[in-house]
């Protein structure tokens, strides 16, 4: 896409508007309604699966720590949990990561890829974007990526974590369809910026990946 | 000495064979290869020409100048087309049935008991069997939730039937596995209040009690007038993994006819009507026995009439005819399947419905190969002479093949037609002309695999197929492992792909859910179909009294028998009736290719006092 001088002038001040004054929050119900429902339990140290039917769930630093919305105000715990049911669906097994050392899509997918014992992983930003990723991928390729996450649906999400399992199973699935928007970005864009300084706010340098266990409350 | 050069203008190809002729002596010095510039039989091939002439020359030590005579081919004025028709359809009446396959149906086992609506379910307490419909909008932990519940109370939920693709789900958080059909789109037009049996089979099994006729007697408690009408029923949902069977009064699952109406060939002497619907064999009996075809109509009105008079239209295009003056002179007809929606079902399941593919092949009149000639010496100064009919062509350069002899028939596959010729001991020489060849094979595999693509279909049938089983490695379909140093294009990643080559960017994936194995499959039967049916027939026409037997040596030429596997199929094929078969090659180096250049270049020597014939 072209990006106007307007267009970036306009995300510097936001920024930087965002750096001086606090950020401004969601009302306080929202996020208690979102916080509550799911709990990210640390179980230490993620260490590389063996399980051949597993597909693991990479998030990124501030899932549903920091961040409970995506881009599109759809709670995380929500679609953490339909992209578990779509694997969970297929008959394979979901397994969660917290990759804390990069808020990068690519980075994040891989990583989960090269932990999960069937090799292919599932990348996970805060802002709702989503990739399908491979062990043996170069970080910033993928077998699936959506990289426009405000027109992702929750079933859109089920469809992904359901593809992933395909792949786990050697299957041959159709990519999950994704129509093309090109309002979206400019629409979205400033908000894309933001979010992610939020997520990278919680980036520890080198940090180790850690298991994560999900919960959910209705 | 004498530089000749042999033209052989193809319907894809252009190909030159250079020879020096002094006296007795002939000796080949190179062939040349150029796409076909322009439909073959218009001028606009001249520029093919040259470039071959040029690709040739260059290989030798000559000058375009050297040149004593071009000499070219009467080509054969026979084009092809192909068309199709659907000729069953399946009727599903009163949501008898759900026989579609849900990827991953949940639970194994059988139920019975009548069909409920969700939100009844939510405060039924009686003691009825009941199968459950679970719409779109209820979550699949919501419905766990309450049918457990509702089990936990002692109310008989038996099975369920789902909308959304909930079935492993719902059945992974039920304390007592149920058979779960999911994926049924139309849940609405499932008739509550009727008995229903719904059954999963494990995984990598198909059903057994809803599959066969006197299962779903039991089930239903039928009497035996009642099962008689059951049966297609049982039929359509025969490998299934799981399916739902729904008692309703006027119930039924029929397969109809389409009528597509009568196919009208006329022989010399005898006319014959055949329904298109009877199916590819009917037709093709009363081709056979009426042949050779003077012409072939469609009952007007009818699919297959407006079929025959679209191939028509095209022909007359192509060569500048009145349409009613091009006559069909030979159809082949070939069963096929398409995949087509279910009228009446509720999954929006799909049924391989049978159709009938048609070949249909037009002699025009003489495709203007003079004005060709006449422009091409104009251009070059150099005499270009039309030598002889293609097939005559043909067959002496497929003599220069090593090991053959006469009688010797060629078989030469191309695009639109078939074509085969012989020569008897005696140097007499036969020919035929039959419709059906690559074009049709690619609608087959572009039908039978529902593609809408042809470029597609074409590539499928051109190419060996793989698997891609890792970033490194892809798995041919012959089962042997390739390994590549660095990784494949993502976007092969676990898919089924075209192998173009030997290389890591020469894999083209395919966009289908089919296996590897299907998509095979498709393939071999369609080539079968076409090219095995046709070289029998074609044989048979130019054998002595039509007895295949009697042909010695059969060699194939032209461009499909660069395909990687037909003449495997019709070396196995003529087997069984004793003759040599095989692929040409041209004087021992040119492989099917070049044989009518070859043979061009022959015909002057032998016209010229050289050699003898």
């Amino acid at each position: 896409m072209q990006i106007s001088q307007e267009m970036v002038q306009q995300i510097v001040s936001q920024v930087l508007a965002e750096m001086k004054a606090a950020p401004p929050q969601p009302s306080v119900s929202a996020v208690l309604a979102a916080e509550g429902k799911l709990t990210l339990r640390d179980k230490g140290v993620a260490q590389k699966g063996t399980n051949a039917k597993e597909v693991v769930i990479g998030v990124a630093p501030a899932f549903g720590k920091n961040l409970h919305y995506t881009i599109k105000k759809l709670p995380h715990d929500q679609i953490l949990r339909e992209i578990m049911a779509g694997i969970e669906e297929e008959g394979c097994t979901a397994r969660i990561v917290r990759i804390t050392r990069t808020g990068d899509l690519g980075h994040i997918g891989n990583r989960a890829a090269k932990l999960s014992g069937s090799g292919i992983g599932i990348g996970l930003q805060s802002k709702g974007t989503i990739v399908i990723h491979q062990k043996d991928l170069f970080p910033l390729t993928n077998l699936e990526l959506f990289p426009l996450s405000p027109i992702l649906t929750l079933e859109k999400y089920r469809a992904i974590g359901r593809n992933a399992a395909k792949y786990a199973k050697g299957e041959n699935p159709t990519p999950v369809p994704v129509k093309l928007d090109e309002t979206v970005l400019p629409l979205y864009q400033p908000i894309a910026v933001l979010l992610h300084n939020k997520e990278v706010l919680d980036i520890v340098h080198r940090g180790d990946d850690i298991e994560l266990e999900a919960q959910f409350k209705e | 000495m004498q530089l000749v050069a042999g033209v052989d203008i193809g319907n894809s190809t252009t190909e030159v064979a250079l020879a020096e002729i002094e006296g007795s002596r002939i000796e080949f010095i190179a062939s040349g290869i150029h796409p076909t510039t322009g439909i073959k039989g218009t001028k606009e091939n001249i520029n093919g020409i040259l470039s071959a002439l040029d690709d040739a020359l260059r290989k030798s030590q000559y000058e375009f100048s050297d040149i004593a005579s071009i000499q070219i081919n009467e080509a054969s004025p026979v084009i092809g087309d192909v068309a199709m028709e659907t000729i069953t359809e399946t009727i599903i009446t009163e949501s008898t049935m759900i026989g579609h396959n849900p990827s991953t149906p949940g639970g194994v086992g059988l139920g019975l008991g009548k069909t409920m609506a969700f939100s009844d379910v939510e405060h039924y307490q009686g003691d009825e069997e009941i199968i459950v419909c679970i719409p779109r909008d209820i979550d699949f932990a919501v419905a766990a939730q309450i049918l457990n519940q509702k089990l936990a109370s002692g109310v008989k939920v038996r099975g369920a039937i789902a909308q959304n693709n909930d079935g492993v789900l719902i059945c992974n958080r039920l304390q007592k596995t149920l058979p779960i059909i999911d994926e049924v789109a139309h849940l609405e037009k499932v008739p509550l209040g009727m008995q229903a049996a719904v059954e999963v089979a494990a995984p990598g099994k198909s059903i057994e009690t809803l599959s066969n006729p006197y299962g779903i007697a039991t089930v239903f408690s039928l009497n035996p007038e009642e099962t008689k009408l059951i049966v297609p029923v049982a039929r359509a949902l025969i490998g299934n993994r799981s399916a739902v069977v729904i008692r309703t009064p006027q119930g039924d699952v029929h397969e109809r006819r389409i009528p597509a109406g009568k196919l009208i060939i006329l022989g010399e002497r005898h006319k014959a009507e055949v329904d298109v619907e009877l199916g590819a064999a009917e037709i093709m009996d009363s081709v056979e026995k009426i042949k050779p075809l003077q012409d072939a109509q469609g009952e007007p009105g009818t699919n297959v009439g407006g079929m025959l008079q679209r191939v028509k239209k095209v022909m007359a295009n192509l060569t500048d005819q009145n349409p009613d003056s091009v006559a069909i002179q030979d159809i082949l007809a070939v069963d096929t399947f398409v995949p087509q929606a279910v009228k009446g079902g509720v999954a929006g399941e799909s049924a391989l419905e049978s159709a009938v593919g048609i070949a249909a092949m037009v002699k025009t009149n003489r495709l203007p190969m003079q004005q060709i000639a006449a422009a091409l010496q104009d251009r070059v100064g150099i005499k270009v002479e039309i030598a002889g009919i293609e097939a005559n062509m043909a067959i002496l350069g497929a003599l220069t093949t090593p090991g053959t002899n006469k009688p010797l028939a060629i078989l030469d596959m191309g695009a639109g037609s078939t074509d085969a010729a012989i020569i008897t001991a005696k140097n007499v020489i036969y020919s035929t002309h039959l419709a059906g060849a690559g074009d049709m094979v690619t609608m087959l595999i572009n039908s039978e695999l529902g593609l809408e693509n042809s470029e597609l279909a074409e590539e499928i049938k051109t190419y060996p197929l793989a698997k891609v089983e890792s970033m490194f490695h892809i798995r041919r379909e012959d089962g042997t492992v390739q390994f590549f140093d660095q990784p494949l294009d993502p976007r092969l990643f676990a898919r089924v792909v075209i192998l173009k080559g030997n290389g890591a960017d020469d894999l083209t994936p395919i966009p289908t859910d089919y296996s590897m194995e299907r998509i095979r499959m498709v393939r071999q039967e369609s080539k079968r179909k076409v090219f095995v049916t046709n070289a029998l027939r074609a044989l048979g026409r130019v054998a002595t009294d039509g007895n295949i037997r009697l042909v010695d040596f059969v060699v194939m030429v032209g461009g499909s028998a660069l395909d990687f596997e037909i003449p495997e199929m019709l070396t196995e094929a003529l087997a069984e009736y004793k003759v040599v078969a095989g692929r040409a090659n041209i004087r021992g180096v040119e492989g099917p290719r070049n044989a009518v250049a070859t043979g061009l270049v022959f015909s002057y020597f032998y016209r010229n006092g050289g050699g003898d014939k």
